[in-house]
């Protein structure tokens, strides 16, 4: 029997009573919430706790934090007295206007549209459950498969300004020092992991309300 | 779908409560609902761990020891060692950028390699293991955050960066880097928690741990 994505007859371990273990994926009777696996020893929750606020509270401080992050310099680099900070962008047009597309794209995408498309994500997920949306789940459910995995390579330019300070300090010749804009950039990429982190995925399939407490169902669930 | 709960499945994705299946090695159960990839055989898995974190410990010492890069100017040359990355940031005025470098690319990647040879190596010569549950729930909660792989990304551009200015030379420091990668992957993919658990447990019912 074929069956879809909302097939009546899926029910989650939390509708039938039970949950899991998110650590080592025992089972168990949903009665033991907050209790202890007996098998790994970790604090069993049937949803993570408090997963939503967690989410929210980073998603919104890392956008807050982008604007710094891209506007403020993020290293600068000497020679000979001359040169001048620059930010993630200026560091990206340097790259391009130097003929060198290939890493340009590169950082563009590590830098910027990984992190734009890691907060719009986010957004749309913690959206689909706020306001318990229907459609396309699976698809979601990929999309954050997708943002969870790429997500950190936006680190790639807080690498690089680590190398290239470590690397060039000759002095008068040539120097390259980190600035504030770096540490609002790391805190972004910090914080979207995060958010990512404390999203529980098994919300997004809940049909019911994601604080409501366990063994309670409200009226969406008998249809 | 009723039952105890040693024959059911939840999905650690959206929580679809399914029957247990047995598979045979190479096979995956699938979620049906969301398409995540519930559990599955790894053919001796613990030997290949213990087997690539010894190799993982032993490539740890010169990716960390030799310079991964050096650059000349003028006579005058530079040259860098992981740790340098944090260590000139803390002196430049970032310590928290520091910090993150250090932790991502420097204590993550040994601790998770130290936790999976003690798991690995405890369960494999069935000595006394107190630590294995709290080294399994570290190597778990860190997996993402190692990013050895992204740091080698950054060096590559640093070095297409640099060599219109300067003349780079590539120390052992990377080659040793990027075999540690190689070897840090392949742990990432025969690490199966769903059969460890498994062997953690029973090693407990042999009464091999006492915590």
């Amino acid at each position: 029997m074929l069956m879809t994505d909302h097939s009546p007859l899926y029910r989650s371990a939390r509708e039938r009573g039970y949950l899991l273990c998110t650590d080592c994926d025992k089972l168990h009777r949903i009665s033991l919430e907050g209790e202890h696996c007996d098998r790994c020893g970790a604090r069993l929750h049937s949803r993570i706790p408090n997963s939503m606020n967690l989410s929210w509270a980073s998603l919104l401080a890392a956008i807050l934090l982008f604007l710094p992050a891209n506007l403020l310099p993020i290293m600068t680099f000497r020679s000979f007295g001359q040169g001048e900070p620059t930010t993630i962008t200026g560091g990206i047009l340097h790259l391009l206007e130097q003929d060198m597309l290939m890493i340009g794209m590169v950082v563009l995408i590590a830098s910027i549209v990984v992190p734009v498309l890691k907060i719009i994500a986010m957004t749309i997920l913690l959206c689909t459950v706020q306001f318990r949306l229907q459609t396309n789940l699976r698809q979601k459910t990929i999309m954050f498969r997708i943002i969870e995995w790429i997500g950190r390579w936006s680190m790639l330019d807080i690498f690089v300004i680590g190398i290239l300070v470590a690397l060039v300090q000759l002095g008068n010749i040539a120097h390259i020092e980190g600035n504030d804009g770096a540490t609002a950039f790391a805190i972004v990429v910090l914080l979207t992991m995060f958010s990512a982190l404390s999203f529980d995925t098994r919300l997004i399939w809940d049909k019911r309300a994601p604080d409501l407490p366990p063994g309670m169902t409200d009226k969406k669930d008998e249809q | 779908m009723h039952g105890t709960p040693e024959q059911l499945i939840a999905c650690h994705e959206c929580d679809l409560l399914i029957a247990r299946v047995t598979t045979n090695p190479g096979e995956d159960v699938i979620c049906p609902r969301c398409h995540a990839r519930l559990y599955y055989t790894t053919i001796n898995c613990i030997e290949r761990l213990l087997a690539l974190s010894v190799a993982g410990l032993i490539l740890f010492i010169p990716a960390n020891l030799f310079p991964i890069l050096s650059l000349q100017v003028f006579g005058q040359s530079q040259s860098e060692i992981i740790l340098q990355s944090a260590m000139s940031l803390y002196e430049g005025g970032l310590p928290l950028v520091a910090l993150l470098i250090l932790l991502f690319a420097v204590v993550v990647p040994l601790f998770q390699l130290i936790a999976l040879f003690y798991i690995s190596f405890t369960l494999h010569y069935r000595r006394q293991g107190r630590l294995l549950r709290q080294a399994m729930h570290s190597y778990q909660h860190l997996r993402g955050w190692g990013m050895l792989e992204i740091f080698l990304l950054g060096v590559l551009i640093s070095i297409i960066k640099l060599k219109d200015i300067a003349n780079l030379d590539i120390g052992l420091g990377l080659y040793s880097l990027g075999a540690l990668i190689v070897v840090i992957t392949l742990n990432s993919l025969y690490f199966n928690p769903h059969q460890i658990w498994d062997e953690i447990h029973q090693h407990r019912q042999r009464g091999y741990a006492d915590d």
